[in-house]
């Protein structure tokens, strides 16, 4: 079975993957025919872009925001759904939909809901009175740079939760029953027991999780395409939907595959720091 | 008697076995599908965007194209899909080699000039039947480095301006805005009204008719991304002025909805009855035409919304085309002679395009349309039936994107990665100053025709 596996990732990662790094050495246009090797000239062009600059900046932010909430989230959630309640198995499917729904649905939905003219928060908004909204100008969720970036994050945010949640609630299963019920005949209230015994215990499988999260939204243009293009002006733009703005859309693939690389060397230096972290921090 | 091999078979019947295979396979996918018997009838593929008047891709789709498939023994196929889609499916087919064989653009495709036939004979042949083509056109559609056309342009969609004419009644411009000092006045009063309110309704966000209005409003100051000879002029006095106005018009009378938009949203805020003016091709009105039996609003929109020409800036009237079709035959066509010869024989039908279009399409070779000033100035489903009159001298004031110079794959990238709709949208935010971002602009476009000259 070792084969077809590697086989699998050597033509679906490995040879575009490679593919890429040819063409960030070369002058390569999408229009263009022949190959010439530039040596490092396009990450020297990239750093002159303001563009990419704010792009790396956005990424960034759309990380950690997204990522903090998702282990926030996920770590209420997994704790709530492990207690046992009536209806359970219905909340977790329920919790599942987001993650195992098309990526492109869920952003379409989002992107409605959020909508300069259709949104339906914006329709409920305009008509309470308290409110006192311009029915012309209510607040523009994908149009202000801040409110746009936040609804990234939040509309991420939702798409990865489920599957944070899943790796705690196998994290959190694992945990060992006599430990937090001897907490509890010592005196141990909830926030003891968890700050104590479930945190520090999860923290090799929270690493788990967040090392996934960071690929995961490093990497991800699915969100920031369908809901802002990287607009307003460029304040939500990230590095993959730069990427794929330059080479394909712009014709300039050359840069493109320079600007995708550039998140290469970040996440690998991310993933030795949580798997070097996870290590240290097994329970023994 | 023919022996028979332990655990196999005799040659006989191995000659029979092989013989009736040999056979089935050679008319089984006759008899299975018959459409394959009809092995030498030749395919057409062709790409292009879903219409934004649904009328024209019926009659194309369903009239013109099987007309021609049945007359050239040719199966025509069209895929249609969103104008978004098209420079990313035309990436993937150059990358793959493959794909259409007539590829449909909505700007200058210039960046694909080496994966393109040189369109010269085409026109050439167009010419003879309907005489010259117009300069934008030719200026949409030629290199003049290389001497090759590689695109042909059938067609352009004006620019107009769509304005409300109940709201700028209301402030004194019942005419419409005239020039961009009328529509920063107009615009600023009917937003200021607390009886109206209704915001404008130019976008900036990074799309294609933010790409035209702010080229417009650019161009109407005098500025340019570049001159004539192609070099970068983007950092003038001119191009900041045009920002400062930009601002203003932002600032006085709109709503950070327009940074949200995509090319469809100005027509629906149209629609909605929430802006007061947009600078867009005449599908919104066209939509509240098609919907005003069944749809009160739409009634009511069709005949509120009237149409001006381009704006007058303190240099010039000029607006972009707003949309250049560019069909574009590949180098690596598996039917090249069809694609050509389609083309041709489109142009000979292009009059009824034109009708089927609802006037959105106008033609490259005017000829084709001789009537077409009668038939802008008398149209039976506007309201009032004189609405499009105003777009007879279009051709006064449309141009080209890389307007002095010409579209070069420099100008196609400038355009497809949204630097001049970013340049406004930041000086409009107050993110930057216009000095700041037409230095920004400068340096971004500076550093994009650097690497096409490289490359």
């Amino acid at each position: 079975m070792f084969y077809p596996a590697m086989i699998y990732v050597l033509a679906v990662i490995g040879l575009p993957f490679a593919l890429a790094v040819v063409y960030a050495f070369s002058d390569i246009k999408v229009g263009s025919v022949g190959y010439h090797f530039v040596g490092l000239q396009n990450f020297k062009s990239i750093l002159h872009s303001a563009t990419f600059l704010r792009a790396l900046y956005d990424s960034f932010i759309f990380t950690v925001g997204s990522q903090i909430l998702v282990l926030v989230g996920s770590t209420l959630l997994a704790l709530a759904l492990e207690k046992k309640f009536r209806g359970r198995g219905l909340v977790r499917f329920l919790m599942l939909l987001p993650w195992v729904a098309p990526v492109s649905i869920g952003a379409i939905g989002w992107k409605w809901i959020l909508d300069s003219l259709y949104s339906v928060i914006n329709w409920v908004l305009v008509r309470v009175p308290i409110f006192h909204l311009d029915k012309f100008n209510p607040p523009q969720w994908l149009g202000e740079p801040a409110l746009a970036m936040a609804s990234v994050i939040v509309v991420h945010t939702w798409r990865l939760l489920p599957f944070s949640t899943v790796i705690l609630l196998a994290g959190l299963s694992a945990i060992p029953k006599e430990i937090p019920e001897a907490a509890e005949i010592d005196g141990a209230g909830f926030w003891r027991k968890m700050f104590q015994i479930n945190i520090p215990m999860l923290l090799p499988i929270l690493n788990v999780a967040l090392l996934f999260g960071i690929v995961f939204t490093f990497t991800d243009m699915t969100v920031v395409y369908i809901l802002t293009r990287g607009g307003p002006y460029d304040t939500t733009q990230v590095v993959p939907s730069l990427a794929f703005f330059t080479g394909v859309l712009g014709g300039d693939l050359s840069e493109g595959a320079a600007i995708s690389l550039f998140m290469v060397p970040i996440l690998v230096i991310v993933a030795y720091l949580m798997l070097r972290a996870a290590n240290r921090s097994e329970v023994t | 008697m023919a022996k028979k091999r332990a655990g196999g078979i005799s040659r006989r019947e191995f000659v029979r076995l092989t013989g009736t295979g040999a056979l089935v396979a050679g008319i089984g996918p006759a008899f299975i599908f018959p459409g394959r018997a009809q092995a030498q009838q030749k395919t057409l593929k062709i790409l292009q965007w879903s219409h934004f008047v649904p009328d024209y891709d019926k009659w194309f789709d369903g009239i013109y194209t099987k007309a021609w498939g049945q007359k050239h023994d040719t199966n025509v196929m069209v895929d249609h899909i969103s104008l978004n889609e098209i420079p990313a499916r035309a990436a993937a087919e150059v990358a793959a080699q493959k794909g259409h064989d007539l590829v449909m653009f909505l700007s200058p495709p210039a960046a694909y000039e080496k994966q393109a036939i040189d369109h010269s004979e085409i026109y050439q042949e167009v010419e003879k039947r309907h005489g010259k083509k117009i300069t934008l056109a030719h200026r949409s559609t030629f290199n003049p480095v290389t001497k090759r056309y590689y695109a042909f342009s059938d067609s352009y969609v004006p620019d107009p301006g769509n304005w409300r004419k109940d709201l700028w009644e209301a402030v004194g411009y019942p005419n419409g805005p005239d020039s961009w000092d009328d529509l920063l006045d107009g615009a600023r009063k009917i937003r200021k009204d607390p009886k109206l309110g209704n915001p404008c309704g130019l976008g900036l966000a990074q799309e294609l008719d933010t790409s035209m209005a702010t080229r417009a409003l650019l161009w109407s100051y005098g500025g340019a991304e570049q001159d004539e000879e192609g070099n970068v002029t983007i950092n003038s006095k001119a191009t900041i002025e045009a920002l400062k106005h930009m601002r203003a018009i932002y600032q006085d009378s709109e709503t950070p909805e327009v940074f949200t938009w995509d090319p469809s949203s100005n027509n629906r805020a149209m629609l909605a009855g929430k802006v007061s003016y947009v600078a867009n091709a005449i599908s919104i009105t066209r939509q509240a035409e098609r919907e005003k039996a069944t749809n009160p609003m739409m009634a009511e929109m069709s005949k509120k919304i009237m149409i001006n020409k381009a704006l007058k800036g303190p240099v010039r009237r000029i607006a972009s085309e707003h949309v250049m079709d560019c069909y574009v035959v590949w180098n690596f066509a598996e039917n090249k002679e069809g694609a050509k010869q389609f083309l041709v024989d489109y142009i000979d039908n292009f009059g009824e395009g034109f009708k089927a279009s609802k006037y959105y399409n106008f033609p490259c070779f005017p000829k084709t349309v001789p009537d077409l000033s009668q038939q802008i100035s008398n149209d039976p489903t506007a309201d009032p039936p004189d609405k499009y009159k105003v777009l007879t001298d279009v051709l006064d004031w449309a141009t080209n994107i890389g307007y002095p110079g010409y579209c070069s794959a420099g100008v196609d990238e400038v355009f497809n990665t949204w630097v001049i709709p970013t340049m406004f949208a930041k000086v409009a935010k107050g993110d930057m100053s216009p000095e700041d971002s037409a230095k920004a602009a400068e340096a971004e476009i500076k550093r994009i025709f650097e690497r096409r000259k490289a490359g």
